[in-house]
Parts: structure tokens; C-alpha cells; sequence
């Protein structure tokens, strides 16, 4: 067929589309129309009716009266989730960005005192974390207050009526610790120490500011004070300073260095197992165990700070500390204890293998299987639950859902051993670790070993019989018995670190630590702990929210939503693992855009001359 | 063949992950629901109320998040409910049955039994906030652990202020 056909063709089937359109369009064209021949528009009845329907529906409109939603519904997923996600995301980013310019600072410090330049880089590198972690920060908290605005208004409009007055301080340090944060950043080397110093402990004091306004707004909710029972304001000051607010600060504050000591050794764990060079790889070992330093240093006496919380919320109410640690929320304090119990493992594990990397390591390593013993057995104790889940049969055995023998395990008597001798057995796993590949030269260096050994015994066996007299007396008086054991630890680990410090003065070292030399899986040990932290970090953060039931504010503001039940653990886990997901496919984001710092030029180009000024030199780190 | 370490990290990071979320499908799952309203007409028998009353101390009273009923004999935190109605008659002088229940529900800390320390919540306020109808249930309850129910929502509560 010739191309001229092929054009009739088409403009055959054009028309008789066009034709076929035509017929329908009048066939499907029924409009009433007046039977008058005339040129003009004639309303007809049905035109008549139509405007009056319109007017009738602008009339409705005009008087239709302003109701204010209590709560409106987010499109994909339930509303309580989104905000969820969106608050677990900002206070991960938040934690992150408060805790590492605190230890940062505090290497800083070290550098500028002693003057070794390693100190500076290390610090520079954490710092390097913070300014697009800052962003994620501030941009997940705009996004969970337009969420909370747009889901929960009437609760919102609540909270504002109370806490109005702290807006626009909250606001105003936002604005301070941005200033303090950039110019910490991008004025590294470019002011005299001191001057940079101050800016560093600025973004400390600020940031710290910062978290105890949005802790009262959050403890608040949990432990209501100063407004009547109808919610009406009555002392702003009560409301800020509720039971719950001061722990919740210690609480975030030691946690938040744990949580971000974790994140930052993650980071050197991702550039070792990266690293081209043994330069490099040193670095980043080092870096990677001062991270997991600071993270351990913090965790060991976060449990203190939770006894101190929960007594504050047992103290507001009872039935609520009942319920969290004996009602619909206990079983989520195993979860805890499995969590709690693997970073209790793995940072042994990770001392245990960075003892490899010092020479003279064999004097120690005798002693890592008892530690292992012990921390195991710690570790099942805790994990251990009061009643068990089990079959019909079972149950019937046993007499019920406690075990006649393993039920004494599940009570908060043989917990608080456990953890306090799981915080005894790491602190000597970091003493051994401390001690290895040197030898102490003082005279009196065997009546410390001695001195150390006493304490450590004595203290474990004083935690250990008040676990066992806890059994043995009422509640009220066992309660109290967590405060001489967890006093023993930490008077204990003071006392053994000031001795350690003298007796190890002056130490002749048996030799080399070879920085760079641990195995890889060290490395994947301390992506693991980084995970196990924020994972323990998103399922706390539910346990507090979630205790509050059915009520935005516990006792004065019932949640009428259609979310206003308490989850499974199940489902709450889920989104727990959500949370944790994302939060490391963007800290990888930050991650990468940190090491894009240190990557040549597009092009191959030269950088210019002056572009890494600002950098502390390189300077191996290996000691 | 050795792995890539971004797949090995990000084997750490998922594999974690997903042994928690594990962890946490092992435990009991329970689902906690705002308290139902439970109906409760003027013509019902003690008897009838005790029966509600046993409901809501179980949910929206949360009686049972601390008391227990029946426990075997140790030491214990708050007290057993057992027999309580024997001992309200004589726990304190001059106070009978009926009005030392509506004072440990709407006066908790006016008296505290010996051995224990205060910590009950006014059950008429806020966050449990029962309702006088169903203070009237509870009260038919307790009287029911260890003797029979006799009060009816007709009977006043003294010591319970408005919700009386």
C-alpha cells in the first residue's frame, strides 16, 4: 500500500471518528429546552430550580457555624504512628546532636591541655557529624509540630494554653545553639583555643536548655502538676517542675551521651572497615573506642537514673508505677533486659578483643571466661520473667504461671543484683583492659591489687546480700535496698579507678599498643551496640508515652481518638524497628556526606590551596 | 568470596533489628482499651451489683493492678482483698463496714491499714474517676469478698463528697 493510500485512509477514519462523536454528543445531549423560537436565553423551569439549589447551598455556607476538630486523620497510616515516627526520628537526631558536642568539647579540652593534635582531629571528626544531623533534627521537629497541629489540634491548643510562655525562649535558644553550632564548626582554627572552647561549652549550656523546656512539655503529659483538675492553669512553675521532669533530665542527659558516644564509634567502625591505609585504620580504631568509651562510661550508671524515675512515678502514682513495672507494661522490661543484656555482652566483647592490640595481653586474658561466666548468668537472671508464658499443661504443672523455682528470678529483688554485678563485671573487664601491656612500678603496687580485689569483692557480695534479704522482708522495706546496692557500685568503681589511677602512675609498659590491629568483627561489634542502643532508646520512649493509657494528659485530658488504645508489644516492636531503620538509613546519609569531606575534588583538581586550612594536620594516631 | 562491608553492615544493622522486633512477637500480646461503660439501672440487687463491680475493679477501677484476691500468704505490697469485708467492720472503731470502703476509695490516706504505706489514688478523681454508680458496684464488690452484698444505689455514701 503507497503512502497516499495510507493518508486517505487515515483521513477516512478521522471523519467518521469525528462523525460517530457527533451522533453521540446529540444523541446524549437530553437538556430541556423552551418550546419558544427565539435568538435570547429563556430560564427554563430546570434553570430556575438549579439556581436555587446554588443559592440554597451559598446560604448553608454562609451560616454554616466554625467547629473547632478535636482531631482530624493522617492519609496513610493511622495519626498516632505518623507522629510516632515522627517524634522517635527527632529525638534520636536531638539525642545525637546534644551529646556530641559535649564529649567533643571534652577532647578538645584534652588537646588543648596536653597539647597532642590527635585530641583536635578527634574532636573536629565528631564535630563533622553535627551540622546535617542539626538539620534532621530541627527539620523532624517542624515536622512532628505540624503533624501534632494538624492530627491532635484540640490537645495541641491544651498544651499551648499551659505552656505559652516557654515558646519563645524554646525558640529563641534554637537560634543561639545554631549560632554556637556553625561557628564551633566552621571556626575550628580560626580562633584562639579559649575563644573556640567557649563556643563548644555555648552549644552545651544552650542545647541543654533546650531539652529541659521540651522535657517539661513531655513529663507534663506524664506526671500533670500545677493546673487544676479541670486543666486550668494554676502555677506554670509547678507544671514545668512536675515529678517526672527532673529525672526525665537526667535521665535524657546521661542517655544522650550514651546513645551519641554509640553513634559516633558506629561512624569510625564504618571508616575503619573502609580505611585504605594503616594511618587510617588506626585513626578510626582509636576514635572508634574512645566513641565506645564514652558510650559505656554513660550506660553504666543509667540504670541509677531509671530507679530515680520510676521512684518519681511511683511517687505520683501508684497505680501508673504499677502498671509500668507490674501491669500491661512488664513484660516489656524483658525485652529491656535482653536489650540491656547484649550491650552488656558486646562491650565486653569489644574490650575483651581490643586487649589484642596491646602487647602483654596474655596476663589478662586468663580471666575473660569467669567474666563471660558471670555476665551470662547476670544476664539470665534478668532476662528471667516473673510469670512464664507456657502451655495449658504446663501451667497446670507448675501450679500457675510462676516457676516454684524460677519464679524467684523474676522479681525485682534478683534484677537489681544482676544488673549491679553486670556493671561490677564490665567496670573490671575496662580495668583489665586499662591495665593491659603495663606494669605498675610503685612500692606499694601488690597492696592495691590487694585493696582493688577487696573492694570489688566486698562490694559484690554486699549487693548480693541485699538481693537475698530483699526476699525476706515487705515491699516497702525492699524497695529501699536498691539505693545501698547501687551506692556500693558506684562508691566501688570510684574508689577502685582512684586507686588505678596512682597505682598505674608511672607504669613501665610491657609494650606496643598497636592501634588498627583488632579484628573486623570488633568493628561489626560496635555497628551492633550502636543498634542495640537505639533500639533500647525507641522502646523506652514507648513505655514512657504509652503508660499514659488512654490520656494525652494523664488524669486531665482523656484521647478520645480513635487511637486511644495502648498497642501489643508486638505492634509497638514493629514500629519500633521502623524507627530504628530509618534513623540509620539517615545517619548512613550523614555519614557519607561527612566522608565526602575528606574526598578529592571533582575532576581530579587540586584542592585549592586553602580550602582544609581549617582541618587539624593529619597526625597518626598510633601510639 | 569475601562479602562487601556495606552489605555486611548493613546485614548487623537489619539482622539486629529484626531479632528484637522478634523478641518483642514472643512476649505476651496484650491490647489495653479505654474502659468500657458499663450500664447500671437503680432496680438492680446487690447481688447484681457486686457482679459489675468485680468488672470495673478489674478495668476501668484498676483495683486489681495492686490489690489481689486470694493471694497466697508472703510479703506483700498492698493488701489482699480477701475477706475484706469481715475486717472493714471492725478496722476502726466507730466506723462500720459500708463507710470505711467509701473512706479507703474517696479518703485513701485518711487511714492507712498498719503495715503498708499510702499510695491509693482517690478513686472518684481523675485519672480513674469511677462514677457514684459505680462507687455503689465496687462497694457491693468488696462487700462480697468474705460476706453478701446489701448496698443499693439508693443507699448514700458518706465520705465521697459530690460524687455521693
Amino acid at each position: 500500500m503507497n503512502r497516499r493510500a495510507i493518508g486517505l485512509a487515515l483521513i477516512a477514519a478521522v471523519l467518521a471518528l469525528g462523525a460517530v462523536v457527533r451522533v453521540w454528543t446529540a444523541l446524549n445531549d437530553r437538556a430541556y429546552r423552551s418550546p419558544i423560537a427565539s435568538s435570547e436565553h429563556l430560564p427554563v423551569p430546570r434553570d430556575r430550580g438549579l439556581a436555587e439549589i446554588k443559592q440554597a447551598e451559598e446560604a448553608a455556607a454562609a451560616a454554616k457555624p466554625y467547629e473547632a476538630p478535636a482531631y482530624r486523620t493522617f492519609p496513610f497510616a493511622p495519626s498516632r504512628v505518623a507522629v510516632w515516627i515522627a517524634a522517635q526520628l527527632h529525638l534520636m537526631f536531638a539525642a545525637f546532636v546534644l551529646a556530641v558536642p559535649m564529649f567533643a568539647l571534652i577532647i578538645e579540652f584534652i588537646g588543648y591541655m596536653t597539647g597532642d593534635k590527635r585530641y583536635d582531629r578527634l574532636a573536629y571528626e565528631f564535630t563533622k557529624l553535627l551540622s546535617t544531623s542539626f538539620s534532621f533534627t530541627a527539620s523532624f521537629g517542624g515536622l512532628l509540630t505540624f503533624l501534632l497541629i494538624m492530627l491532635y489540634p484540640a490537645f495541641m491548643n491544651y498544651l499551648m494554653s499551659v505552656f505559652s510562655p516557654t515558646f519563645l525562649p524554646y525558640a529563641l535558644l534554637f537560634f543561639c545553639e545554631a549560632g554556637f553550632l556553625y561557628s564551633y564548626y566552621y571556626g575550628w582554627g580560626k580562633f584562639h583555643p579559649l575563644v573556640h572552647l567557649g563556643l563548644g561549652l555555648g552549644i552545651n549550656v544552650v542545647g541543654t536548655a533546650i531539652m529541659v523546656i521540651a522535657n517539661a512539655w513531655a513529663s507534663f503529659m506524664m506526671t500533670p502538676q500545677g493546673v487544676a483538675p479541670s486543666g486550668a492553669l494554676i502555677d506554670l512553675y509547678a507544671a514545668f517542675d512536675n515529678y517526672s521532669w527532673m529525672p526525665i533530665n537526667i535521665h535524657r542527659f546521661i542517655g544522650n551521651i550514651a546513645f551519641g558516644g554509640s553513634i559516633a564509634a558506629a561512624y569510625a567502625a564504618w571508616k575503619f572497615l573502609h580505611a585504605t591505609s594503616d594511618e587510617e585504620r588506626a585513626h578510626y580504631d582509636w576514635m572508634g573506642y574512645i566513641g565506645n568509651f564514652v558510650a559505656i562510661a554513660a550506660f553504666l550508671p543509667l540504670p541509677f537514673a531509671g530507679y530515680y524515675l520510676a521512684k518519681e512515678i511511683y511517687a505520683y502514682n501508684q497505680a501508673l508505677g504499677i502498671m509500668m513495672m507490674g501491669g500491661a507494661f512488664s513484660w516489656l522490661f524483658i525485652i529491656q533486659a535482653v536489650l540491656i543484656g547484649n550491650l552488656f555482652l558486646a562491650a565486653n566483647y569489644y574490650l575483651w578483643l581490643g586487649m589484642g592490640r596491646i602487647d602483654g595481653v596474655q596476663a589478662y586474658q586468663k580471666y575473660v571466661k569467669y567474666l563471660l561466666g558471670a555476665i551470662a548468668v547476670c544476664f539470665a537472671v534478668w532476662a528471667t520473667p516473673h510469670s512464664l508464658v507456657a502451655t495449658a499443661g504446663e501451667i497446670r504443672n507448675m501450679g500457675g504461671t510462676v516457676h516454684p523455682i524460677l519464679g524467684y528470678l523474676g522479681v525485682m529483688s534478683a534484677k537489681n543484683t544482676a544488673v549491679n554485678v553486670l556493671i561490677l563485671t564490665t567496670y573490671v573487664s575496662f580495668l583489665f583492659y586499662r591495665r593491659t601491656g603495663k606494669q605498675p612500678t610503685v612500692s606499694w603496687a601488690r597492696t592495691g591489687h590487694v585493696a582493688q580485689f577487696l573492694i570489688f569483692a566486698v562490694a559484690t557480695s554486699i549487693v548480693i546480700f541485699y538481693g537475698i534479704y530483699g526476699y525476706f522482708v515487705e515491699a516497702a522495706v525492699r524497695i529501699s535496698f536498691s539505693v545501698p546496692q547501687v551506692g556500693t557500685v558506684l562508691v566501688a568503681m570510684a574508689a577502685m579507678t582512684v586507686i588505678d589511677v596512682f597505682l598505674m602512675r608511672g607504669s613501665a609498659a610491657l609494650g606496643e599498643t598497636r592501634w588498627g590491629s583488632v579484628p573486623a568483627s570488633s568493628q561489626y561489634c560496635l555497628i551492633f551496640i550502636a543498634v542495640t542502643f537505639t533500639w533500647l532508646m525507641g522502646l523506652m520512649g514507648y513505655v514512657r508515652s504509652g503508660l499514659r493509657s488512654h490520656w494525652h494528659v494523664y488524669g486531665i485530658m482523656a484521647d478520645t481518638s480513635v487511637d486511644a488504645f495502648t498497642p501489643t508489644l508486638g505492634y509497638a516492636t514493629q514500629i519500633i524497628s521502623v524507627c530504628v531503620l530509618l534513623f540509620f538509613s539517615l545517619i548512613a546519609f550523614v555519614f557519607w556526606l561527612a566522608s565526602l569531606h575528606d574526598k578529592p575534588d571533582w575532576g581530579g583538581a587540586p584542592s585549592a590551596p586553602d580550602a582544609h586550612a581549617h582541618e587539624p594536620k593529619k597526625v597518626a594516631a598510633v601510639t | 568470596m569475601k562479602s562487601p562491608v556495606g552489605l555486611n553492615v548493613v546485614g548487623v544493622v537489619v539482622g539486629a533489628t529484626l531479632f528484637y522486633t522478634y523478641i518483642g512477637q514472643l512476649v505476651p500480646q496484650k491490647e489495653l482499651r479505654p474502659p468500657a461503660v458499663i450500664a447500671i439501672s437503680a432496680d438492680m440487687t446487690p447481688a447484681q451489683l457486686a457482679v459489675i463491680g468485680g468488672k470495673i475493679a478489674n478495668d476501668k477501677g484498676m483495683c486489681l493492678t495492686c490489690h489481689t484476691v486470694g493471694a497466697p500468704p508472703g510479703p506483700r505490697r498492698f493488701p489482699d482483698l480477701a475477706g475484706v469485708a469481715d475486717r472493714a467492720k471492725t478496722r476502726i472503731a466507730g466506723v462500720d463496714q459500708r463507710e470505711y470502703f467509701a473512706m479507703s476509695l474517696c479518703q485513701p490516706d485518711a487511714f492507712v491499714v498498719s503495715g503498708f504505706v499510702k499510695g491509693m489514688p482517690t478513686i472518684n478523681k481523675a485519672p480513674i474517676g469511677l462514677t457514684d454508680q459505680e462507687l455503689h458496684a465496687v462497694i457491693a464488690w468488696l462487700e462480697s469478698q468474705g460476706g453478701q452484698p446489701t448496698i443499693t444505689l439508693a443507699d448514700p455514701l458518706p465520705r465521697c463528697g459530690a460524687a455521693s
